[in-house]
């Protein structure tokens, strides 16, 4: 039986070919994911190793606020635990003197000569600032000699050092004075040297500017105070003795001696943690495309089986046991499944690097250095790859198992209709399985809900995978009828028409820029020009395509299509997933949308805000914007805002931190009583309605929350406001007086400005962009801009997603190529009956991409369905989290429409290209 | 060999429907060539019932696709009336074969998707044409289809299928019809009906049809009888009976 495995899939290369395809992507994305994951992690293990590489213990304090997004905000500690640290035994010494270092770390953005920040403010790798350490043992930074010049430590209060990453970009040399914008007023200092990290430029990307101690505390309001203090030990002490020594020197319940390794390891730890969800997202990807992948396998056996029927029954018919015929046919799946796993995980390597380059492209800047295969990412990928294989391929070979002697003599059966009682009731059960595992996900608040929502969605699309049988042949009928073929000439002639003027008129921008001799940009849109001209030519086969559904060509497609109601459900399911997909996320995002637009009507009564270019919560600004736009003559009102991580009776939230008195005339969240609001005092907390009537809060009650400086603490509530985080704000607000007690830094993530009346907008904005020149990170936003400020940044998001899910999309195109190629072997003296008594090979191309046309629509319909009804039920869950609004946008989903038009298109190329070649004489006389 | 007398049709006077000039058909080469047809000159007058007859790997298959433009011949003319199809491009053949000529094959004659009516009327349909009611009705009657229109090929008996194919290829009035064994799969009487029909067709509707068959039974039906031996016409018969040609067949010492 093992020779006819080998001969099967030798026999079969091109179906067999086209299903390793769908299984070699999938796992390509998987161990892609996999290798890029591992690449990053090691990336910055090493890169915190190497920071706290001369690090024997550290000494910190004990009071902290973990947040997901800003990290860990720790309180600072004194200086003077540096001489009382220096007394112990056991530390080592430089010159005489004892090897600890305070360290303090802060906010630091450099500007370039023409005023433009180094980095990418907001969504690039942070911009850090810390003391210059004279200990080597201590300090990871190597002076290197600079464009000839040589480097020296910071000694004054203006002179730093940076890295050499940060002065390549900027084309800085030594000695030249730059701007360094901090939370203190923006400042000139002199470069004296430039820092390597060890053999790399900048580490992971981030910028860094090495001041004095001095000028970091100066600049960080915390005169003699370090985050932390860094120990080396003498040699011959471990790192265990050491930090023993020093907690019995310093024995405060307020501070914290941990040693150099478990510090390297927590950095570690954290860093993982805040990858994690970045990781998680993307296996979820590669799991969505494996998944779409389960349906093309599982259908390409089924079709292989069915046109086998008679093969398999005469090797039934001369002894073959059923057990035989079932492990010839799942021999064929691990074949498939070891040699397209393989391929994959090549081929991953490689995607990883294309991600990354994709990242980048979109902004996203990930440092990584070598790439790392781990043998876990072979097993995996490898058990995944070949586990999805053959999963799929179990139940056809069940049924061919099952083929009796008997069929060998009789013609093959065509399948049944899928119309059973048994599939109804199972379908529904599903699906209603799916539906409730969905609810509770989403409205139950448990604690692994987004594992159920996952879970239940899965559910549904094999519930409702399970009813297309049922379906296909009634919904097909429709979707060939003539209304939805009229729509199809009225689209695709649109986008025929779009996609040429598209083309034509990039031609012309081609055109210039390789007249301005900007090749590479030419290059670039040389290539969107061919896709272009590919849409043109797709919608021209598409509008042909539609106008022979007209004729009888539409009548053969659209029963062609329902001939194998099974063949055709599950060929469809695949793109449904994917659609489904793209629909939720695309309802989601344009909800989104509408609540935040909604929200800012509601509360945006500034005529200006100043937010960081990008839009990132990466930075800030000085307090010193704010007073300087509060300065200016044509201002009414000006106030920072800032936002921080807190914890209220023991769990997490976020406020927003305001001047009471501005943010009521700027940002109106709707105070019940305006006078308690603007009287908010340095120890008073105002929280929104919901809270106080979740808590049952009044005004004048008290209220533990706790905070990054100082910890557990009791606040009273000064006042209760209307607009709180349902409304998309925050629940929680405290004046910037109280900010300034409680968090070690001081930016200002957003300012906002109203004009005084009668100065038009015009004249505001000249009056503040020469404010914002010395502020490069800085974006001067009207309430229109700010609204299509935080679209863009949805928008973003939302085009990654769809870039990773056109993935899953791509596969279930190769299935509907798949199927369609099947069919036609099946059909060949059909076609060539047709061709005989007179259809042009253009008919017969027109047939086959119609049929590809409703086996797609049927996807989409369904998807579309599922992807409206998943975004509703997301949209409802996160009604509390201010996602107010249900807005399914009707042209992007159209758009969907059209793309699943292009894409059954395409798919039919090459299966109507091979229709159309067949040999007539042959087709009909074999 | 040399060329072949040319075989004149009957009745002389009555135009010629389609000839073949010269028709060479060459398959391999060196010494795997085999001639399927050598030489052939044939011409099949209008409004006649012409058998091709010939054991197998005589090359009357090859001939009859030839002759519709199925297949190209290596050497030689092919004409449909005075159309050449021999030097008709692909997309020209398609089209004569769904205006001009009619088909009806040993087998799989229907599409399986499409019901007895639209079987029939797929050919015009294809051209965007719709057939006139009173000539679909005639044929449909004279085939005694009328009570099975709407049914799909599996819920038709095997001679019922051939009737929908016969009356597919007689619809559009062509100007030939070229059958392939079209009883090679129905029982005796299915077959004698379906023969019978194809008679009356060109004696009533003044058909023209082009019949392959091994079958002298098939034979006795039709007008005349052209015998191919090795790719070459070695006989003809007019107004033949199964008899006769029975035993001119076993004169080729088969």
């Amino acid at each position: 039986m093992f020779k006819i495995t080998i001969k099967g899939l030798l026999a079969h290369k091109f179906r067999f070919g086209m299903t390793a395809l769908a299984v070699i992507l999938g796992v390509a994305f998987l161990s892609g994911t996999l290798v890029l994951n591992d690449t990053i992690s090691r990336t910055f293990d090493e890169l915190f190793a190497n920071v706290n590489e001369g690090t024997d213990a550290s000494v910190r304090s004990r009071s902290k606020i973990d947040d997901q997004f800003s990290g860990t905000q720790r309180e600072r500690i004194p200086g003077s635990l540096v001489s009382e640290i220096a007394r112990v035994d056991p530390v080592a010494h430089q010159d005489g003197e004892a090897v600890v270092q305070g360290q303090l770390g802060i906010y630091a953005q450099m500007v370039d000569a023409e005023g433009d920040a180094i980095g990418s403010p907001g969504n690039g790798p942070p911009t850090f600032g810390f003391n210059w350490s004279p200990f080597d043992r201590l300090n990871p930074w190597t002076l290197v000699e600079y464009k000839g010049e040589n480097s020296r430590a910071p000694r004054a209060d203006n002179e730093i050092v940076i890295d050499k990453g940060s002065a390549d970009e900027g084309k800085f040399r030594i000695g030249e004075s730059i701007a360094v914008l901090t939370q203190a007023p923006s400042a000139q200092y002199t470069i004296t040297g430039v820092v390597k990290f060890g053999d790399v430029d900048s580490p992971g990307g981030a910028s860094a500017v090495l001041f004095t101690t001095a000028e970091v505390q100066r600049v960080a309001a915390a005169p003699d105070q370090f985050d932390s203090i860094a120990v080396a030990a003498a040699s011959g002490v471990s790192q265990t003795e050491l930090v023993d020594e020093i907690r019995a020197e310093i024995d405060e319940t307020g501070i914290q001696v941990i040693t150099g390794a478990e510090l390297t390891k927590e950095d570690q730890d954290t860093i993982q943690e805040s990858l994690s969800f970045f990781n998680t997202a993307l296996l979820i990807f590669a799991l969505v495309a494996l998944f779409v992948c389960c349906f093309l396998i599982f259908n390409t056996f089924s079709i292989i089986v069915a046109q086998r029927v008679r093969e398999l029954a005469l090797l039934r018919a001369i002894g073959a046991t059923g057990r035989q015929v079932l492990g010839s046919v799942l021999g064929e799946a691990v074949g498939v499944g070891v040699i397209a796993s393989v391929i994959g995980v090549a081929a991953g390597v490689l995607l990883a690097a294309g991600l990354k380059a994709a990242f980048a492209g979109l902004g996203i800047d990930i440092p990584a250095g070598g790439t790392v295969l781990a043998s876990r990412t072979i097993i995996v990928s490898l058990a995944v790859g070949i586990g999805v294989t053959f999963v799929s391929a179990v139940f056809p070979a069940r049924r061919a198992a099952r083929v009796p002697p008997i069929a060998a003599m009789r013609d093959v059966s065509i399948e049944g209709t899928g119309q059973s009682a048994v599939r109804i009731v199972s379908g529904l059960a599903v699906t209603a399985l799916g539906v409730v595992a969905l609810f509770v996900g989403l409205f139950a608040s448990l604690d692994n809900a987004i594992a159920l929502v996952g879970l239940g969605m899965v559910v549904i699309f094999l519930g409702v995978a399970l009813l297309g049988p049922v379906i296909a042949r009634p919904v097909s009928r429709v979707l060939g009828s003539r209304p939805v073929a009229g729509f199809s000439v009225v689209a695709g002639g649109l986008l025929a028409i779009a996609s040429a003027a598209g083309a034509v008129a990039l031609v012309i921008a081609v055109i210039s820029r390789l007249v301005d001799g900007r090749a590479g940009v030419a290059v670039l849109l040389l290539v969107v020009v061919g896709l272009l001209v590919l849409a043109c030519a797709g919608s021209v086969s598409m509008v042909i395509a539609a106008l022979a559904a007209f004729r009888v060509e539409g009548e053969l497609a659209r029963e062609n299509a329902v001939r194998n109601p099974k063949r055709t459900a599950s060929t469809a399911a695949a793109l449904m997933i994917g659609v489904a997909l793209v629909a939720l996320i695309t309802v989601f995002a344009a909800s989104t949308k509408k609540s935040i637009s909604l929200q800012i009507d509601r509360a945006f009564r500034a005529d200006y805000v100043i937010n960081t270019k990008g839009g990132g919560f990466g930075g800030g600004f000085s307090p010193d914007l704010a007073t300087e736009i509060r300065g200016l003559p044509d201002i009414a009102a000006a106030s920072g805002l800032r936002f921080g991580a807190f914890e209220v009776d023991g769990s997490g939230k976020f406020l927003v931190s305001g001047d009471p008195g501005a943010t009521n005339e700027l940002f109106d969240l709707g105070p019940l009583d305006v006078s308690e609001f603007d009287a908010l005092g340095p120890n008073q907390i105002a929280v929104s309605e919901k809270v106080a009537n979740d808590k049952g809060l009044a005004v004048g009650d008290s209220l533990e929350v706790k905070f990054p400086v100082g910890g557990k603490r009791e606040m009273d509530v000064g006042a209760i406001y209307e607009v709180g985080q349902r409304e998309g704000l925050s629940d929680y607000f405290i004046s910037l007086d109280a900010y300034q007690d409680l968090f070690p830094q001081q930016l200002d993530n957003q300012v906002y400005a109203s004009l005084k009346p009668g100065v038009s907008a015009a004249a505001g904005r000249r009056e503040i962009e020469p404010v914002l020149e010395a502020y490069p990170t800085a974006d001067l936003q009207d309430q229109a801009e700010f609204k299509e400020a935080q679209e863009a940044q949805i928008d973003q998001i939302v085009n990654l997603i769809y870039a990773l899910l056109a993935l899953a999309v791509i596969i279930a195109g190769i299935g509907i190529a798949n199927t369609l190629a099947l069919s036609i072997v099946e059909r060949t003296r059909e076609l060539g009956l047709l061709r005989a008594v007179g259809m042009t090979r253009a008919q017969l191309k027109s047939t086959i991409r119609w049929e590809a046309v409703i086996i797609s629509l049927l996807g989409t319909v369904l998807g579309l369905g599922l992807g409206l009804f998943f975004g509703w039920a997301i949209v409802e869950a996160l009604k509390d989290q201010g996602i107010s609004e249900f807005a399914p946008p009707g042209i992007q989903l159209s758009v969907i429409v059209l793309v699943a038009l292009l894409l059954a298109i395409a798919a039919a190329y090459f299966p109507a290209r091979r229709a159309a070649k067949l040999d007539v004489l042959k087709a009909i006389s074999d | 060999m040399s060329s072949s007398p040319i075989v004149e049709s009957r009745p002389a006077s009555s135009a010629v429907a389609a000839r073949a000039v010269h028709a060479s058909k060459i398959y391999g080469s060196g010494e795997a060539e085999v001639r399927a047809l050598d030489d052939v000159s044939v011409e099949f007058s209008q409004g006649a019932f012409t058998a091709i007859m010939g054991p197998s790997g005589s090359g009357k298959s090859t001939l009859l696709h030839c002759l519709a433009g199925l297949d190209r011949l290596t050497s030689g003319q092919v004409f449909l009336g005075d159309v050449e199809i021999s030097a008709a491009k692909e997309k020209e053949l398609t089209l004569i074969r769904r205006d001009r000529i009619g088909f009806v094959f040993q087998a799989y004659n229907l599409i399986p998707t499409l019901t007895a009516e639209e079987n029939i009327t797929l050919p015009m349909s294809l051209a965007g044409r719709k057939p006139k009611r009173a000539r679909f009705d005639q044929v449909v009657n004279t085939v005694r289809l009328a009570d099975r229109l709407s049914h799909r090929p599996s819920e038709l008996s095997g001679g019922q299928q051939q009737r929908v194919a016969v009356a597919r290829a007689l619809l559009a009035q062509p100007d030939l019809v070229f059958a392939d064994e079209p009883t090679g799969n129905l029982d005796s009487r299915s077959g004698a009906e379906i023969l019978g029909f194809m008679q009356g067709a060109v004696r009533d509707l003044h058909q023209t049809i082009v019949m392959v068959t091994h079958d002298p039974n098939a034979a006795g039906y039709a007008d005349r009888v052209v015998f191919l031996g090795d790719g070459a016409i070695v006989d003809e018969m007019v107004d033949p009976t199964a008899e006769r040609v029975l035993d001119r067949m076993k004169s080729f010492g088969e």
